[in-house]
């Protein structure tokens, strides 16, 4: 933590006295006239401490929401406001929910976005996983679960979207 | 499909030679003793890097080929067309520059549009595609090849898409890699995304945008690579090319000013960076000023205030940066420093939010305004929210245009944020706000997708570059230990031991090239190869228990073709099915199918070269292009009052309309009318956004709330509400439609599209007639009526006194009529010719 402190004139207005000393004001006047009217508050400036350069992995975690958010489609959602999960009536006259809304590329319900979008993570995460399989360091077994687990994720992503974009095909 | 066949057989070819290459690009001559076989005679005719640029270039080649190919698909199904409606404005205005020069084009005044008010074309328009073309127009007739401008205009999409999947190689090779790259260029080619805007005929800004946007992005980068002031003044040559092609221009001045700031705030700062941008931003500047479309924009408008603020905040970086290497002791003045950098960021900020308030600087414009504030276009500016192309994007049209890809999408930003550089940094924040913008409209899915086409790219070319590489490890040190003694046994026991990361480094650049030769059938072919090859060696690599056994990574690599593979499928078949159908030919059922083409024509044969014809402003450019009428709408939409009064007289009743309509002094008018075949883009499914627009200015006229039901429905049957059932639109488009039935289940005016019994069936059109209709109902024309002759008022309280005409005068007496009476005309007398005959 660094702290920024002014305590006394010549140490509170060393960088402005330098300054003006090296561009050129060698003037004693200069320097000193400001003072003799304007005294330097007593202030201790804190950088604040909850503020830092968040890491790598915080900065994809962000991203990796705000695309999660995006491609389920919640600015459609915002926009055009669609009920979550959509509903229909049968022949009997019973009201059944309906997940997708079917037949439509340009529509959707909040529900179905969500849950596609988040095989679309899932996804990613999957590739991800296997990338970090390469670790040099790392037990036999981890290795092998994560193996597993990326290509069960990939696969499951990959023919889950496949299904869902069968349902919306017109 | 046939093209990527014999790109699969190409490939195949110079894969089998490359397996065999790593092995020599370093280990030197000893190694080549130890292959025998036939591949060695192979080894020593290529050079590595040699064979690496073939690679590259026949992928390259073969990207570009199948780029343009796919998109041929409407020009074979259907013919050689402009698509659309853009285009055809486009086209003409490039006929019209072609037959009449450039400068002439940029004072052409077409006063056949936006009847009567007229419209600037050359201050207008982005002239960029029609130069384009123009350009290849003149060279081609320079060298005697005498080609219609028509068919340069309908391919020119294509050809650039081909040149955008080179760029985007470029800009991948200078992010990533070289095998990165290849990937790029061949997802770029195919990617539905792009090829939405790109097929054969569909003549748009966009076509050729997508490249100046890709090249300009690599240019940048390369110039924030190097600092060097020839590459930055290309970027900002690049850049006016841009501008002059599209408006999306406004997408690169503020995504590199972005990044430059990023890059401050990230104390990633260099001189580098203060050259490029300085440079590329002072040209870029004076260059985009230049099109009279944008003229002082750059300096006016709050679009472009983020790279002015940016360039001022840089000087500032780059001074204080200049005084900190200079000073003495100048360590102890960081905090300073920091502080004087920050108050200069205020400060710039400050200046620009006083300039807007004070009006110097114009705000953000409606268009942008809405990509910020998403509901702002719906409520303020029904006009931009009318289009389809501009809402809001579901997950559906994410997946369809991007497949496989946009999984990989977050992968690659994964990648690139824990290798993070310069440029880098660029391709995230071109990744986070490109997927918002293609997030808030459908039609900006054409900016992401060349982003994720990059990250993708790199997150399969990094993770093949580890799974694809079975066969250099163990085929490599095997040969090596069997055959060498001494210092290169030692050598390869520390490869094998070695991490993979290292092992990957020491060997070959040319096994990279090998990952990432493009089509899927030929990794496939790879993978047998693969297989044979680790099949020998499968008891030499026993012992590296730490690595994943080679088994596996083929599995791997089997499952990324099998993906990569169904993408290509994928593609291929969602441009040809989704985006290649020209949309003036409609794919009915029938296998004629209907066509607005024929009603264009039938305008241009059967009406008056100067008539008005009246229709929402969808169809203004096809009627000024295909029908060569006067319009009073057309896509272009530059004067929202205009449209209003159309969208109002569209959605009054009869009499009103007509009084418009004389205003307006409209000839013809011209409907879309899909209830017959169902075709839902007409005009009734459009109504009510004429009834949204035309209320935004009339108000007091037209109220959106009178066109539904009680329940807040929009019904066109019984139920319908009688505004609706009486408007003009309405009239025009059921006309006569109650006598017809065209199915024996449904009733007499049953609409196909709307599924529902049409509510006003039979009524008379009483200030218009039907003037021509097309075979499916899909056009309807119609001509307004002259003024009618006045009826004299029957019960009038004063009575007006008529001198009695002499012509035909009616006796209220005599129920005969009696004939007329000629003035002056000789009469005969009879009675006297009988005296004479007497008398004689």
């Amino acid at each position: 933590m660094k702290t920024w402190t002014l305590r006394s004139f010549e140490e509170k207005c060393f960088g402005y006295r330098l300054l003006l000393f090296d561009i050129g004001c060698h003037s004693v006047v200069l320097k000193r006239i400001p003072f003799t009217f304007v005294q330097c508050p007593n202030i201790k400036l804190k950088k604040p401490s909850w503020f830092r350069k968040p890491s790598n992995m915080m900065v994809f975690a962000t991203l990796l929401l705000s695309y999660f958010l995006v491609t389920a489609g919640i600015i459609y959602d915002i926009i055009v406001e669609p009920p979550s999960v959509g509903s229909t009536t049968d022949e009997y006259g019973h009201h059944k929910p309906v997940a997708f809304m079917a037949w439509r590329i340009n529509g959707q319900y909040i529900m179905e976005g969500l849950a596609a979008s988040f095989m679309f993570s899932l996804g990613g995460i999957g590739f991800i996983l296997l990338d970090l399989t390469n670790k040099p360091s790392m037990p036999k077994l981890n290795r092998i679960l994560m193996l597993l687990c990326s290509f069960i994720f990939i696969l499951i992503a990959f023919f889950t979207t496949k299904i869902f974009i069968r349902i919306k095909m017109p | 499909m046939e093209r990527s066949q014999l790109q699969t057989d190409v490939t195949k070819q110079v894969t089998t030679i490359t397996t065999s290459v790593p092995s020599v690009t370093t280990k030197k001559s000893s190694r080549t003793k130890t292959f025998s076989t036939s591949q060695s005679s192979a080894n020593q005719l290529l050079s590595p890097t040699g064979l690496a640029s073939l690679i590259s270039f026949i992928v390259l080649t073969c990207a570009y080929i199948s780029g343009f190919m796919s998109r041929l698909f409407s020009v074979i199904r259907f013919e050689s067309i402009i698509h659309e409606f853009d285009p055809w404005f486009n086209y003409r205005a490039t006929h019209y520059m072609v037959e009449n020069g450039f400068y002439n084009f940029l004072n052409w005044f077409d006063e056949r549009a936006w009847y009567p008010l007229g419209r600037i074309v050359g201050g207008t328009v982005y002239p960029g595609l029609m130069v384009t073309s123009g350009v290849i127009h003149w060279l081609l007739h320079m060298i005697n090849i005498p080609i219609h401008i028509r068919e340069i205009c309908v391919f020119l999409a294509p050809f650039f898409s081909g040149l955008t999947a080179l760029a985007t190689y470029l800009l991948t090779k200078e992010l990533w890699s070289k095998s990165a790259g290849l990937f790029a260029a061949a997802f770029i080619a195919v990617a539905p995304g792009y090829s939405s805007r790109s097929v054969a005929g569909s003549y748009d800004n966009e076509g050729i945008a997508i490249f100046a946007l890709m090249f300009t992005y690599f240019l940048w980068i390369k110039s924030v690579k190097t600092g060097s002031i020839f590459w930055s003044c290309f970027t900002a040559i690049s850049y006016f090319y841009m501008v002059s092609a599209w408006g999306g221009y406004v997408f690169i001045i503020n995504l590199i000013p972005v990044h430059a700031f990023m890059l401050i705030v990230l104390k990633r700062y260099s001189l580098r960076l203060y050259v490029s941008y300085s440079i590329f931003f002072i040209i870029g500047l004076i260059l985009s000023m230049q099109i009279p479309f944008v003229g002082f924009q750059p300096v006016r408008t709050s679009e472009h205030m983020l790279a002015a603020g940016v360039f001022a905040l840089i000087q500032a970086y780059g001074f204080i940066d200049y005084l900190y290497t200079k000073l003495p002791r100048a360590n102890d003045l960081k905090q300073l420093f920091f502080g004087l950098i920050l108050a200069v960021g205020a400060l710039v900020f400050s200046v620009v939010v006083i300039l807007t308030y004070t009006g110097y600087i114009a705000p953000w414009s409606g268009r942008f305004y809405s990509l910020w504030d998403t509901n702002y276009a719906k409520i303020h500016i029904p006009i931009i929210a009318s289009v389809s192309e501009h809402q809001p994007t579901t997950w559906a049209s994410f997946f369809f245009d991007l497949h496989l890809l946009i999984c990989l999408f977050p992968v690659g930003a994964w990648f690139c944020i824990k290798e993070l550089n310069d440029e880098r940094v660029f391709i995230v924040l071109y990744a986070v706000f490109a997927s918002y913008f293609a997030g808030v409209m459908i039609r900006l899915m054409l900016t992401l997708t060349p982003c994720v086409c990059v990250l993708a790219a790199i997150a399969l070319s990094k993770t093949l570059d580890y799974y694809a590489d079975a066969d250099s490890n163990e085929n490599d040190t095997p040969a090596v230990t069997s055959a060498d003694d001494g210092n290169d046994t030692s050598e390869s026991e520390e490869d094998a031991n070695n991490v993979e990361i290292t092992t990957r480094q020491l060997y070959d650049k040319a096994g990279k090239q090998k990952t990432s030769s493009v089509t899927t059938g030929n990794r496939h072919h790879r993978q047998q190869l693969l297989t044979a090859t680790t099949g020998a060696t499968a008891t030499d690599t026993a012992d590296d228990t730490n690595i994943i056994g080679s088994n596996i990574k083929t599995i791997v690599v089997i499952c990324i073709a099998m993906m990569l593979m169904l993408l290509a499928v994928h593609c291929t078949w969602v441009t040809s099915n989704a985006y290649s159908s020209p949309s003036i030919v409609l794919a009915s059922y029938n296998q004629d199918g209907s066509r607005y083409i024929i009603a264009y024509y039938w305008l241009r044969k059967n009406t008056p070269d100067r008539s008005r014809v009246m229709s929402w402003w969808d169809y203004g450019y096809q009627i000024a292009g295909m029908g060569n009428r006067t319009t009073l709408v057309d896509n272009n939409t530059w004067n929202n009052s205009h449209i209003a009064l159309v969208g109002k007289a569209m959605s009054s009743n009869e009499t009103e309309a007509y009084k418009i309509m004389r205003m307006l002094d409209v000839d013809y008018v011209l409907v879309i009318f899909g209830g017959v075949i169902g075709y839902s883009g007409d005009d009734i499914n459009k109504f009510l956004w004429m009834v949204r627009i035309a209320e935004g200015e009339h108000p007091k006229d037209i109220r959106e709330k009178d066109y539904f039901t009680e329940n807040d429905e929009f019904r066109v049957d019984s139920a319908g509400s009688p505004i609706l059932l009486n408007c003009l639109m309405y009239k025009l488009c059921y006309y006569r439609f109650g006598e017809l039935q065209s199915d024996f289940r449904t009733p007499p005016g049953f609409d196909r599209t709307r599924h529902a019994e049409i509510g006003n069936k039979n009524f008379d059109l009483e200030h218009v007639e039907e003037a021509y209709t097309t075979e499916h109902w899909i056009v309807r024309i119609y001509k307004v009526k002259n003024l009618k002759n006045r009826l004299q008022a029957k019960n009038a309280l004063r009575q007006v006194l008529r001198r009695k005409s002499i012509y035909s005068q009616k006796s209220s007496k005599s129920t005969q009529r009696k004939t007329g009476v000629i003035l002056n005309k000789p009469q005969i007398k009879k009675g006297q010719v009988k005296a004479k005959s007497i008398k004689t």
